[in-house]
């Protein structure tokens, strides 16, 4: 049901956009053509950042195991992980939606709320190729000081953030909450790699997989497999050991 | 490209051949992977593009000088902060027009609060930022990010 309603919303906005552009280069066909131009800059400078983007969260989630994850941005990474969530969003590059793929692919492992917030806002306005360029024309003062306040505020709201919110508020599955087999049915394409893997388990119904079977001894090695070759890493499993 | 932007190309393209070395079906399931995440974002991505492009054109940065420049201090702060929150103009647009803001006679703590807002707070990006955390993580981290941008902005008007 949400999953047909965010279409629709996503529809809706696709829609209107494309409304004010006609309408826009109907009423004042300059202001059309510079928007086209501004948007040719933005296309060009999301193709420079986002292939290589989706590709390394890719590489970090199946070679960086979740222990590791946790200790540098878990729970008792503590300072440690204030520091290098800093860190890693300074030496980011491309624009702020860039981080998103990467943030959720770390707190699926274990990072922590604070954490994350810390990342994206540092993404977001501390990046260092930006805090170059602000030297130059607003001179070496106007940085410095403009980045100790900012790191103190992100401190600060960022630990306001993580009371406020609790783990279950954001809406990514996280994997400590749950035991045993789950699609998610807002990603899954129906693409049915699944049902070849393992069609003991996994069925197509209306274009996307469902669980045959819920009450089953897995084969773990074909049970994998599956979860594996989904292209959208809809598959979940978690059996009662490691949960 | 700039070099950071350059050093993540290099360092992945590394990080991939290492994959490769190690394991190759495991890297063919991590590229499959990065497949599926880049179409569920693309058509997101694209009507944000199109969306900051046209918000650009119609607000441009001249019309936005002109518009704070007349406005007493707190206004200006304020609807400096919003201007910042609709639009994502790059870096390199951005801080040039700061600082002809501030030569032109605009306060250091308006120029400062649309700085602030202008990278961190995007109502455009905000259905992207839903789908990935959830409308309550989105809503506070942006609203919080804009109350902050303006304490950032008083701030460096007592400093400097």
């Amino acid at each position: 049901m949400t999953g047909i309603l965010n279409k629709l919303k996503e529809n809706l906005f696709l829609t209107f956009i494309v409304a004010t552009y006609t309408l826009i280069f109907l009423l004042r066909p300059q202001t059309g053509t510079q928007a086209i131009h501004n948007t040719g800059y933005f296309i060009k400078e999301m193709l420079l950042i986002m292939p290589v983007i989706f590709i390394l969260t890719a590489l970090l989630d199946t070679w960086v195991p979740k222990q590791t994850i946790m200790k540098y941005l878990g729970q008792e990474s503590k300072l440690k992980g204030i520091v290098l969530s800093f860190a890693l969003g300074s030496v980011s590059a491309g624009p702020i939606y860039a981080a998103f793929p990467i943030c959720v692919m770390l707190y699926k492992k274990g990072a922590t709320i604070r954490n994350i917030v810390i990342l994206l806002s540092s993404w977001a306005v501390i990046k260092i190729p930006m805090l170059i360029n602000e030297m130059k024309f607003l001179g070496p003062k106007f940085m410095i000081v403009r980045w100790v306040l900012t790191v103190i505020a992100i401190i600060i709201f960022s630990w306001i953030t993580s009371k406020i919110l609790k783990n279950e508020d954001l809406e990514i599955e996280n994997d400590e909450d749950k035991v045993g087999l789950n699609i998610n049915q807002d990603t899954c394409m129906g693409c049915s790699l699944c049902v070849q893997e393992y069609k003991e388990i996994f069925g197509i119904n209306n274009k996307k997989a469902f669980i045959k079977e819920h009450n089953f001894e897995p084969d773990e090695e074909k049970l994998k497999k599956a979860i594996e070759h989904c292209p959208v890493n809809a598959i979940e499993w978690f059996d009662k050991e490691s949960a | 490209m700039d070099i950071f932007t350059a050093a993540v190309w290099v360092l992945t393209a590394g990080f991939l051949v290492f994959s490769l070395v190690k394991d190759k079906n495991k890297t063919k399931e991590a590229v499959k992977k990065a497949f599926g995440m880049g179409k569920g974002m693309l058509s997101s991505i694209l009507s944000i593009i199109f969306a900051i492009g046209l918000l650009l054109a119609i607000f441009t940065p001249e019309s936005i000088a002109a518009f704070v420049e007349k406005q007493n201090v707190f206004i200006a702060t304020v609807s400096a902060a919003f201007v910042g929150t609709i639009t994502l103009v790059p870096a390199f647009i951005a801080f040039p027009l700061v600082g002809t803001l501030m030569n032109g006679g605009v306060g250091i703590v308006p120029s400062v609060s649309f700085l602030t807002t202008l990278t961190m707070v995007g109502v455009v990006t905000i259905p992207l930022e839903i789908k990935a955390f959830g409308r309550k993580f989105t809503i506070i981290r942006n609203g919080l990010s804009f109350f902050f941008a303006i304490i950032i902005a008083f701030s460096m008007g007592v400093i400097i």
